[in-house]
């Protein structure tokens, strides 16, 4: 089952006397399913928060549909299920931490019983409980993203949303934020999280989709991603000059060459097979065969770079 | 409902964590410790000149009546004016604070639907000001009862105009607040209606005197019926303060349909709007 499922969503800012428009979302398709860590990256202004703030009824779509839980998003019952995190958020100044949890609690429609015990244990979760009487106006970046977290999950939520989750928070932090997602995940929540961050989707995600321009450029897990199509590394035993390669594997194209590893560049499995027999028929022993991969910041970097020169060739 | 009313509970939280509240309960007990103290030091005597209470007779009754109707005037008269003034700086901030970037994401994320804040922002702000002026008033009336035994109710009654006064002003800073996000905007609106068109149109009869224009009367005509008639609700709670009756509804009326539509038109606006 999706959790999250978008239908050609479109959206157009447009400036009062529509003397601009810009278009943050273009025909945008999005399934999520239920249970994963998903993640969505992209340039800024890629329109990633848009797609979360459309999805939750903060902004309205131009066009387009999309569905929370199987329900459309304009029933607001739905966020009863959902949680969500903001990027920059701001909770009253006035407010404790625990205020705050209490407050949130109540728009959330979350049971009163238990609700004590629910907070204690939030606050120890997010490491926060020393600061639980202390006025939110006093607290730090990363504080103040740890208290967002917790209030994300007061409901309980099915589904949550998390913009820049470990913005401004300390690498020790951060692990901890990862560790948390890791538990809520191992719970069947299903995680959708906005980031700039490669590396940190990169540890927690499942699946991973690219947004540029309002447009989904691609989507996958991140093993699929980070593999780049049809490039093998191969080792072999004997140390062979590039050019004697060259010539006994005749037909093949390659990428780099080292004495006794080189890259080839295969049109598919087929091909990849025939030139496993081609190495045996000219007795080289194969010591290994592995499919080469990039780190999603080169795929991303890439990626963008790819969909920018498309758009800018018409 | 419940939403309404625990973005009503925060309002009034917000309105004691700016120091609102304090300032207007700073403000009503100190002019009630003046009035204790005036009360203390002057004999009930000495506010009628020559009465003697010891005989109140029908006439010393009168003369009591008409020094707490002066005082009540004396009360009621400028604590609508400046009242007024001072809730409208109060709660202009109140929407541009709830529409920063940040605030209102987390909020609109929350199953509650926009109207229901807009509700929960009304009820609250207005209700801040209610318990203030009741104070104040209450109070007031409190201590013209123990000094003069003189317990007419209808005094009370000035709360409510007050209050009404300040709802109709309300709604159209919570309207301004939506549409331009300016407190400074919101509050200059409501000081224009409340200190110059108000009082300019309850006299358009008198400037009518000095033009013929027929165009000019219309203007002044659909200005004075779309516009709130604080002016005429200032004096209507003096009236009422005194024991006096209200004999001509349509300021009332027609208020009420200027704070209708303006909550009508933020809820629609705010409905339909982009954060």
């Amino acid at each position: 089952m999706n959790t999250v499922e978008v239908y050609n969503l479109t959206k157009v800012y447009e400036s009062a006397y529509k003397k601009s428009r810009v278009t943050a979302l273009r025909d945008f398709n999005l399934q999520v399913a239920e249970g994963t860590v998903f993640g969505l990256l992209g340039p800024n202004g890629a329109g990633k928060t848009t797609l979360i703030k459309v999805l939750l009824g903060i902004v309205f779509p131009t066009l387009g549909k999309a569905k929370m839980l199987g329900q459309d998003i304009g029933n607001y019952e739905i966020k009863k299920h959902i949680g969500y995190l903001p990027e920059n958020h701001k909770f009253p100044p006035y407010m404790t931490g625990e205020d705050v949890l209490k407050y949130i609690a109540k728009l959330t429609g979350t049971p009163t019983e238990g609700l004590d015990q629910k907070i204690e244990q939030l606050l120890h979760l997010v490491k926060m409980n020393k600061w639980r009487k202390t006025k939110v106006k006093k607290y730090s970046k990363g504080m103040m993203q740890r208290l967002g977290l917790a209030q994300a999950l007061i409901n309980d939520p099915k589904l949550i949303f998390l913009d820049e989750p470990t913005d401004g928070v300390d690498p020790i932090g951060r692990k901890e934020i990862r560790d948390i997602l890791q538990v809520l995940k191992n719970e069947g929540r299903t995680i959708f999280i906005n980031s700039h961050l490669l590396s940190e989707v990169e540890l927690v995600s499942d699946r991973v989709a690219i947004l540029n321009k309002g447009m989904l450029v691609r989507e996958g897990t991140v093993e699929e991603l980070t593999t780049k199509k049809q490039i093998y590394s191969i080792s072999i035993a004997e140390e062979k000059e590039e050019e004697w390669l060259k010539r006994a594997l005749a037909g093949f194209a390659f990428g780099s060459f080292k004495l006794n590893n080189f890259e080839a560049r295969l049109e598919n499995d087929a091909e990849l097979n025939r030139l496993i027999d081609e190495l045996r028929r000219n007795e080289l022993t194969i010591k290994a065969v592995v499919p080469v991969k990039t780190t999603l910041e080169d795929m991303f970097i890439s990626l963008i770079n790819e969909s920018d020169k498309k758009e800018s060739n018409g | 409902m419940g939403n309404i009313w625990e973005i009503t509970r925060q309002t009034v939280r917000e309105a004691f964590a700016r120091k609102i509240f304090i300032m207007f309960a700073s403000i009503s007990t100190l002019i009630l410790l003046l009035f204790i103290v005036a009360f203390i030091s002057v004999g009930a005597e000495n506010f009628g000149g020559s009465i003697h209470f010891e005989s109140r007779g029908m006439n010393g009754t009168s003369m009591v009546d008409g020094i707490v109707d002066g005082l009540k005037i004396f009360i009621v008269a400028p604590l609508f004016g400046l009242g007024l003034f001072l809730s409208i700086f109060s709660v202009s901030s109140f929407i541009p604070a709830m529409l920063e970037k940040g605030n209102i994401d987390v909020l609109l994320s929350k199953p509650i639907a926009r109207y229901q804040i807009i509700f929960g922002k009304f009820f609250g702000g207005t209700a801040v000001v209610f318990v203030n002026i009741l104070y104040l008033i209450g109070g007031i009336w409190l201590l013209l009862g123990i000094k003069f035994d003189v317990w007419d109710p209808s005094f009370l009654l000035s709360t409510l105009t007050i209050t009404f006064a300040f709802a109709v002003l309300y709604a159209l800073i919570i309207l301004v607040g939506i549409l331009s996000q300016s407190s400074i905007l919101a509050m200059m609106l409501s000081y224009i209606i409340f200190i110059v068109l108000s009082p300019i149109l309850n006299a358009r009869d008198k400037i009518m005197m000095l033009s013929d224009s027929k165009i000019l009367e219309n203007i002044l005509d659909a200005l004075y019926y779309i516009i709130p008639k604080t002016s005429e609700l200032g004096s209507m709670t003096t009236d009422i303060a005194v024991g006096g009756h209200i004999y001509d509804y349509q300021p009332i009326f027609t208020s009420a349909i200027f704070l209708i539509l303006s909550l009508a038109l933020s809820i629609i606006i705010f409905s339909k709007k982009d954060y």
